[in-house]
């Protein structure tokens, strides 16, 4: 109860700390502009205008989403440290393991917040082009999907910053969030590597190992698009990707959690 | 005989430089005592490891090698942070929150219910003359409002033992003068103060003894109405710097400073 309290008090603080943030609302009008230059591209196509506004919207949710949360993610430890407030939070009773969980929820809930925001936004649009809300179930169900994923940047970002300075977090978090994309290329790899051709041991070896490691986020995004096609997605398929990604997080929390428990603030 | 506090033997702190990798010696050995209800000061020149002694009692930096015990546990040990209150030098607080949400804050880390925290943060915004700024945001605080808000959450969950560092760093006299008054209140209460200072007057009014360091060394150490008998600051002035300039002229011929031998027992507060 106690951890939970802790955990709940430093959440609320960095929720506060960043959505008082300017560079965060820079970023949400960035990207409610981008949604909106989707009604223009819909204009210029034949018949496909709610289909590109549609893929337009998600993509620039899930992209400016990622934005918020590497920017802000990469800094979350890193400006306690640089501006000494650390030395006030943990010179208290609390674990360092509860001040990093703190952290990331206080910037998931700010995620989401401004995801909820930027959804909401993005149905207006459709529905002003539309005057229906025929694809707001889908929607929703991807846009969740879209939260998912940016849960685990989260994740990655906060890990990150509790060793590297903002800049390298950045490009590391932001390197990792792309190979998980890739994950369909390590299936590539390997059948190459495999080919008599192009034989090479090494090579196969090397791609299994960052397929089983490095994280799965194609899947994500097949089964987002199936939910925009109205295609079937099996609940089992779904609630394997949420407990795998969840397992990442936990995951890369706990090491942020060993490296911060480590970390001396001089 | 009166309880140890905090006790420090042999204790060593080696920073290593990231590139080079090249080994710079913060503190050399340091061993002090502190007994409960003492107010004790740590003088030193700029660099000579004060505040870096700070930041290994309080567990933000791990020793290299040495014994350190902090109300009788480890540094960074909860259960001695549950009872210890810290005001860094020149603290930076979170400028968005008012000083009401940032003394909530702190409180919700010590885990405390709501009509305890309430009522603390009452009484704490009285004590240090912040009651009508208590909703103002913090980025609006003078640097001495900010000393005292500091000092406030030091004291949120009542602490035996409190660090400051420099706490008169930067104000004004009647700044200074406010957290004198604090100081030696606390000091009343019978509250364990250790704090690092280069205001001497200060030390002089408040401390029962006080310990030189230089170049990471403990070069001198002795109580207060030993070392200025006649009550005046001069007297505290002529030690440090006899002091300093003892074991600097030592470190030019020899390249060391020969350590203050701690081989006696502390005396107990008269």
């Amino acid at each position: 109860m106690r951890s939970i309290n802790v955990i709940k008090a430093i959440a609320l603080n960095t929720f506060r700390e960043t959505v008082r943030d300017r560079v965060l609302y820079a970023i949400v009008i960035f990207a409610l502009l981008a949604t909106l230059a989707g009604v223009i591209f819909g204009q210029l196509s034949a018949d496909q205008d709610l289909r590109i506004l549609e893929d337009l919207g998600l993509s620039v949710i899930t992209l400016f989403g990622g934005v918020i949360a590497v920017f802000i993610g990469t800094t979350l430890v890193f400006k306690e440290i640089d501006r000494r407030t650390i030395f006030l939070i943990v010179t208290k009773p609390i674990a360092r393991w509860e001040f990093v969980t703190g952290k990331f929820f206080g910037l998931a809930l700010c995620v989401l917040v401004t995801n909820f925001a930027m959804g909401l936004f993005f149905l207006g649009v459709i529905w002003f082009q539309t005057a229906n809300f025929n694809s707001a179930l889908p929607l929703f169900y991807a846009l969740s999907l879209v939260y998912v994923e940016l849960v685990l940047v989260i994740a990655m970002a906060t890990f990150f910053s509790t060793f590297c300075t903002p800049l390298m977090s950045m490009i590391f978090t932001t390197g990792l969030w792309t190979v998980g994309h890739l994950s369909f290329s390590f299936d590539m790899l390997k059948e190459l590597a495999r080919d008599p051709k192009h034989l090479s041991k090494s090579t196969e070896i090397l791609a299994i190992v960052l397929q089983n490691t490095m994280p799965d986020l194609a899947k994500l995004t097949v089964i987002r698009s199936n939910f925009m096609d109205n295609v079937f997605v099996p609940n089992s398929a779904i609630l394997y990707l949420i407990l795998y990604i969840a397992a990442y997080v936990v995951f890369l929390l706990t090491l942020s959690s060993m490296i911060a428990e480590r970390r001396e603030f001089s | 005989m009166t309880e140890t506090v905090i006790e420090v033997q042999g204790l060593i702190k080696d920073h290593i430089s990231n590139f080079l990798r090249k080994r710079f010696r913060a503190l050399d050995g340091l061993s002090l005592k502190v007994t409960k209800g003492e107010a004790y000061g740590l003088l030193g020149p700029n660099g000579a490891g004060k505040t870096t002694t700070q930041k290994l009692l309080l567990g933000l930096l791990k020793p290299t090698s040495g014994d350190v015990k902090v109300l009788g546990y480890a540094p960074g040990d909860n259960r001695a942070l549950a009872k210890i209150g810290f005001l860094p030098e020149n603290p930076y607080f979170y400028a968005y929150l008012s000083a009401h949400e940032f003394l909530h804050f702190f409180g919700e880390l010590f885990d405390m219910s709501a009509a305890t925290r309430n009522k603390r943060v009452q009484e704490l915004l009285q004590l240090v003359n912040l009651s009508e700024a208590g909703n103002r945001p913090i980025r609006k605080f003078s640097k001495g409002m900010m000393q005292r808000l500091g000092i406030a959450q030091a004291l949120l969950n009542d602490p035996e033992l409190i660090f400051l560092d420099e706490p008169n760093s930067g104000l004004d006299p009647i700044g200074r003068r406010d957290i004198r008054n604090i100081m030696l209140m606390l000091k009343e209460q019978g509250k364990t103060i250790f704090f690092n200072s280069h205001m001497l007057p200060d030390v002089k009014d408040i401390c029962d003894r006080v310990g030189v360091l230089h170049r990471g060394k403990m070069v001198g150490e002795g109580l207060v109405k030993e070392i200025c008998q006649n009550g005046t600051t001069q007297e505290l002035e002529d030690y440090f710097m006899n002091l300093i300039n003892t074991a600097e002229e030592e470190y030019k011929k020899t390249g060391n400073v020969t350590p203050y031998h701690f081989d006696r027992e502390v005396s107990q507060k008269q």
